[in-house]
């Protein structure tokens, strides 16, 4: 295998690695917003069913997940739901989308309780509605205060997207495992290890800037 | 009170939601497995990417015995066949689930390592190939090793789940699992290990030239013959199919074409189904 060979293997690996973090966080990002309205719900049911849902999916190890979505239900039911040259993917999919939601909806949460009393108060004052005011006034500010926690989990699933292999997704461990290291050859692991760190590098200088237009308050 | 009741609503909400799931359950259960195969169009194969059974040649195209064969039943059936690259360890799981419908990737008809015989798990076609386990070092250290007692002690290294793993596991307690047999020729070249267990067939294609030109079979050691079938889920009433078709093809010479041109022609059993 020459070098070419080798980049273009691992670049398709890398291809997938990257679809599986941009679609986990396409849906991921809003879904946490959904998680976080249960969470904080005034009607109790609903609050403790969110809350034992997130409890086990930031209880068990997403590896556990990524197992149980793509193998049990065709266990159970004899029909596989994720059929094709697509359905690692679209499991792999599910199970990254739910298990970070629930981490992002406690971000979220911690971003929502963050903003003063007063400022509710206010607005009812000013005469907002309640989703009014949560969209106009509260979720603004939630965005500029959770940027840095936020920041981290996404690293992280950049980095976590390798998990996927257990489900033989091909994401560019899995690529460089089964076609090149197989083939007793070492020094693509540290080609991969550039590519995450350009990766998450971009990432960082993204936040940075974020981060730096959102601090308009800050003298 | 308040606190008691909305704790009660919520475990009646979880409830509901598994009633839910469950009562999907009841599907039609006359769809056989053949059908369901038949109503896709192809049957998915579980390999492992494995020399000279299915490999990746330089053009980056999936060839191999057992990639030609299971694309030669595919025609004689009307469908054609896919390959998914799977961890072995997980094959089982991959049947069951129905993310593959087959294991047909040089799989050894015969025990697990923990003595549970592995028709338990799967329904076996005809058998095909002969094979052994057989025992690699490095060529340096081939001297070292001269009977199965000088292996205790020693680091090994087999694919989880299969059957060299039994084997290295009588030789030396300390092994290692890895997840496919091509690992464990990086884990013996990188020297991770000492010794590795691999299917004979495998190392005769493989080991002592090219990239393994430092490594050597090891003949001390001389585990049981065995020999290789292709896996299907229990009960399943494609076996039939599939065991009509090989049939077929060893009678007409199209496997012996195909044993021939990857070196495999001594391993072939001859009139398959006979």
């Amino acid at each position: 295998m020459n070098f070419s060979q080798i980049n273009l293997l691992l670049l398709s690996g890398f291809g997938k690695t990257c679809s599986l973090f941009f679609l986990t966080l396409i849906f991921a990002l809003p879904l946490g917003l959904v998680v976080m309205f249960g969470l904080i719900c005034p009607f109790k049911p609903l609050r403790w069913l969110t809350r034992t849902v997130v409890w086990i999916i930031r209880g068990t190890p997403l590896m556990l997940q990524l197992f149980v979505v793509f193998y049990v239900p065709g266990m159970l039911f004899h029909t596989n739901l994720f059929v094709g040259t697509s359905g690692r993917f679209q499991a792999a999919l599910v199970a990254f989308v739910i298990n970070y939601s629930c981490y992002f909806a406690e971000i979220y949460r911690g971003g929502v309780e963050s903003i003063p009393r007063g400022q509710y108060e206010a607005a009812q004052v000013l005469g907002l509605s309640r989703v009014e005011t949560f969209f106009r006034v509260v979720l603004m500010q939630v965005v500029k205060r959770i940027l840095a926690p936020m920041s981290n989990e996404v690293i992280t699933l950049v980095k976590d997207t390798s998990l996927a292999r257990v489900i033989a997704v091909a994401e560019i461990f899995y690529i460089n495992e089964v076609r090149i290291l197989s083939k007793a050859i070492i020094w693509p692991l540290f080609y991969i290890g550039v590519f995450f760190l350009l990766f998450v590098g971009a990432l960082t200088l993204l936040f940075n800037y974020a981060e730096k237009k959102l601090s308009y308050y800050k003298l | 009170m308040k606190k008691v009741l909305s704790i009660l609503l919520a475990v009646l909400m979880i409830c509901s939601c598994v009633a839910a799931l469950a009562s999907c359950k009841k599907k039609d259960e006359t769809v056989t497995d053949s059908q369901q195969i038949k109503n896709k169009g192809y049957f998915v194969c579980g390999i492992t990417v494995f020399e000279p059974m299915n490999y990746f040649n330089g053009d980056g195209d999936l060839i191999g015995f057992d990639t030609e064969f299971a694309e030669a039943v595919a025609k004689e059936l009307g469908l054609s066949a896919k390959f998914q690259v799977i961890n072995w360890s997980s094959k089982y799981n991959e049947l069951n689930s129905g993310a593959i419908d087959c294991i047909w990737n040089g799989f050894t008809f015969g025990n697990e390592n923990d003595g549970v015989s592995r028709t338990q798990y799967v329904d076996f076609s005809y058998s095909y190939l002969n094979n052994s386990q057989c025992v690699v070092t490095r060529a340096a250290d081939a001297a070292i090793y001269t009977s199965a007692a000088s292996f205790a002690g020693k680091k090994g290294a087999a694919e989880g789940g299969s059957a060299g793993e039994s084997v290295a596991q009588e030789l030396s307690t300390d092994y290692t699992a890895v997840t496919a047999q091509a690992n464990a020729l990086t884990e013996l070249k990188s020297g991770a290990v000492d010794f590795i267990v691999i299917d004979v067939l495998m190392a005769n294609a493989l080991v002592g030239k090219g990239d393994y030109a430092d490594l050597a079979i090891n003949t001390a050691v001389e585990p049981e013959a065995e020999v290789y079938a292709i896996g299907f889920r229990k009960g399943s009433d494609f076996t039939a199919e599939v065991n009509a078709a090989i049939k077929k093809l060893s009678e007409n010479g199209t496997l012996a074409t195909i044993a021939a041109k990857y070196d495999l022609g001594n391993a072939l059993i001859a009139n398959i189904g006979q």
